[in-house]
């Protein structure tokens, strides 16, 4: 479970027993697509090369289908979506082979072990034509894949919290957040994922927010463990409750702040100043990739600016490269819960990929959820 | 001799398929649960060979789960029991020409998604809603019902009433009209009717669907995420988080296992008393 983005991916899917809806969602989505015109004799040599079909794993409400059908105009290669419930279950695909996948979104903290495990080839810069050199610091060229040598940051976002005027005081950091919320009547609420919830706490205490030691997680563990009762739910649906008014504060990811946000601007979304959560979920092509060609087409059309400014107007999630920022509607760009200011993620972590391997994490997790 | 033999062996294939389905899908599954039960976490999650029982030691983890399925499924179904039965006698002595409008009613909500149908509840049980409504008719304040024991137990009831209704409306149904004007007759008034008569002639139905709505409630899943906010889990919760979050199978496996073996006697333990009580019940055989 990955990139914290739409509520649709995180809660239903998992509520609906992960895969048998992204599989649904997957057929529908690539049903409604516009059919693509077989019979397009302009393009018919450029598909020729390309093949005539690109088969893109990602996340639901990530991608401007009308980006897609014009990519599929130029091209003649028609983009067959997939939509996935949680980075493990794309994981598990690419990891059985013959997945079909040509581009796949994974998120961050799952990209070390597809590389260390050949799951990935290298991105061909001379056929993508991309330069990261003038993007984001705070998301290209990390740990998790230096120099972007197989993967290139999609859309980027943050673990921050929501709260609403009922609350009556400001919320600035996960210390206040956790010290406040057992004081509440089961008014707070954290998601239910174990790389936020346990790490946005972990912050809280003082500790690193990748904590994976038996001293650190154990403390964690003690003092979630000690607030459950006070907790109006863990669960990583938060909008309804927020929306309610039974909800008075909750850990919260950028897709649902702005969402949150949007439609009701008595919340507000803050990140921690003390530190919390960024992720990014990124372009990729699989090494068994049926469609290479066509996916270093998509690289080259998605990253050109309109494209990719017009992608970032429909699914709400920042890009790194400010030559797009530039082209981005305004009330995109100047919306601080979509582009936070580069010294509020400064303090900010990656969720590491031993963090989402840990058997120590999740099993703290499960036990924090069975107490 | 020869037609015995013969019979015995034509009824031995006729057999065979329902022989083969019980050794692939119910003794297979067992088996591989054991062995894995008995293994121990993979690096990376999942299983690999070994034999230990560690696996059984750390159950106790998992107890307040284990308790929780335990407590609701019985309260769950003792308030199912309660709500079914006044609407089954209803329908069955009392709707006539009404009744299979009334049925048609109870059945056609349950072609939608259990999902979705569940999910409404959050609404109803928010802030904005039932509260909502008390507070303004000045009948309550600060009522707070959503993820709350109240609510798995509403969640529980809402679904699985059909499971329950169903069975003692048909024991109801089939009974003789004539006896209890018999029991009028012979002086009883109308609670000891019902006590002596009508009571213990349904008691198959109430036996069965008492066992049709505990079972299926003590693998629930997905109201204790929806209506309890994840704060009381089942046994289905952890159970789906040792296989998909934390991926430790093998804590899994035992998990599951032991909780197999309970349901057995329980249900074992059930049909001999009900037998007792009731003679056969009409799910015998089923379950």
């Amino acid at each position: 479970m990955p990139s914290p983005n739409a509520i649709s991916r995180r809660s239903l899917m998992r509520l609906l027993g992960y895969g048998s809806l992204a599989a649904g969602a997957g057929a529908s989505l690539s049903a409604c697509a516009p059919p693509t015109t077989a019979s397009n004799t302009g393009t018919a040599a450029k598909s020729g090369e390309l093949g005539s079909t690109l088969n893109l794993a990602t996340w639901p409400n990530y991608d401007d289908p009308a980006v897609l059908q014009r990519f599929t105009d130029e091209t003649g290669v028609r983009v067959n979506v997939q939509v996935f419930g949680s980075t493990e279950e794309m994981e598990a695909l690419l990891r059985a082979g013959n997945s079909g996948i040509d581009v796949a979104v994974p998120s961050q903290y799952a990209i070390p072990g597809w590389i260390q495990s050949g799951l990935l080839q290298p991105l061909d810069y001379d056929k993508i034509e991309v330069d990261v050199s003038g993007w984001n610091k705070a998301v290209v060229d990390q740990e998790f894949d230096p120099g972007n040598k197989f993967t290139l940051p999609k859309h980027w976002g943050t673990t921050g919290m929501i709260f609403s005027e009922e609350l009556g005081s400001e919320l600035s950091s996960w210390a206040e957040f956790f010290k406040l919320a057992p004081t509440l009547d089961r008014r707070a609420l954290i998601v239910d994922h174990q790389i936020s919830s346990i790490g946005s706490a972990a912050v809280s205490l003082g500790l690193d927010f990748n904590v994976g030691d038996e001293k650190g997680l154990g403390e964690v563990e003690k003092f979630l463990k000690s607030i459950k009762s006070k907790l109006f739910a863990i669960s990583s649906d938060t909008q309804p409750g927020l929306r309610n008014g039974d909800t008075w504060m909750s850990i919260a990811w950028t897709g649902d702040g702005v969402q949150v946000v949007r439609d009701n601007p008595a919340f507000k979304y803050v990140i921690g100043k003390d530190g919390g959560e960024i992720w990014s979920d990124n372009w990729s092509v699989p090494k068994d990739a049926p469609h290479a060609e066509a996916a270093w087409a998509f690289l080259k059309f998605i990253h050109q600016p309109q494209n990719a400014a017009d992608n970032i107007n429909f699914s709400l999630y920042p890009h790194a490269d400010p030559a797009v920022t530039a082209m981005v509607d305004a009330a995109v760009r100047d919306n601080p819960v979509i582009y936070p200011a580069e010294e509020t993620i400064a303090p900010l972590s990656f969720a590491t990929a031993e963090t989402y391997n840990s058997p120590l994490r999740a099993e703290t997790w499960a036990r924090i959820k069975s107490s | 001799m020869t037609s015995t033999a013969r019979r015995g062996r034509s009824s031995a294939v006729a057999a065979g398929p329902a022989v083969l389905w019980f050794l692939l899908f119910m003794i297979a599954p067992l088996v591989v649960l054991f062995v894995v039960s008995v293994g121990v976490r993979g690096p990376g999650g999942g299983y690999l060979p070994g034999f230990t029982l560690a696996n059984y030691g750390e159950l106790e983890t998992r107890l307040v789960p284990i308790l929780n399925t335990v407590r609701f499924s019985l309260i769950g179904t003792a308030v199912t029991l309660v709500v079914a039965y006044p609407l089954a006698y209803y329908l069955a002595m009392k709707a006539g020409r009404m009744r299979m409008v009334l049925l048609a009613l109870i059945i056609v909500p349950f072609w939608t998604s259990m999902l979705i149908r569940t999910y409404a509840w959050i609404f109803l049980l928010g802030n904005n809603g039932i509260p909502e409504v008390l507070s303004t008719l000045g009948l309550a304040d600060d009522l707070r019902l959503l993820n709350t024991p109240f609510a798995i137990v509403i969640g529980i009831v809402y679904n699985y009433l059909p499971l329950m209704l169903l069975p003692i409306y048909v024991s109801l149904e089939r009974i003789d009209p004539s006896l209890r004007a018999a029991s009028k007759d012979l002086g009883a008034d109308r609670l000891a009717t019902f006590r002596q008569v009508t009571l213990p002639l349904s008691a198959p139905g109430v036996l069965s669907g008492c066992l049709l709505v505990f079972i299926p409630v003590m693998g629930e899943y997905l109201i204790p995420v929806l209506l309890g906010g994840g704060r009381s889990y089942f046994l289905g919760n952890a159970l789906a988080d040792l296989f998909l979050q934390s991926r430790n199978w093998p804590l899994g496996a035992a998990l599951a296992g032991s909780f197999i073996l309970l349901m057995s006697f329980v249900v074992v333990g059930y049909s001999r008393l009900t037998r007792r009580l009731a003679g056969p019940l009409p799910t015998e055989g089923v379950l």
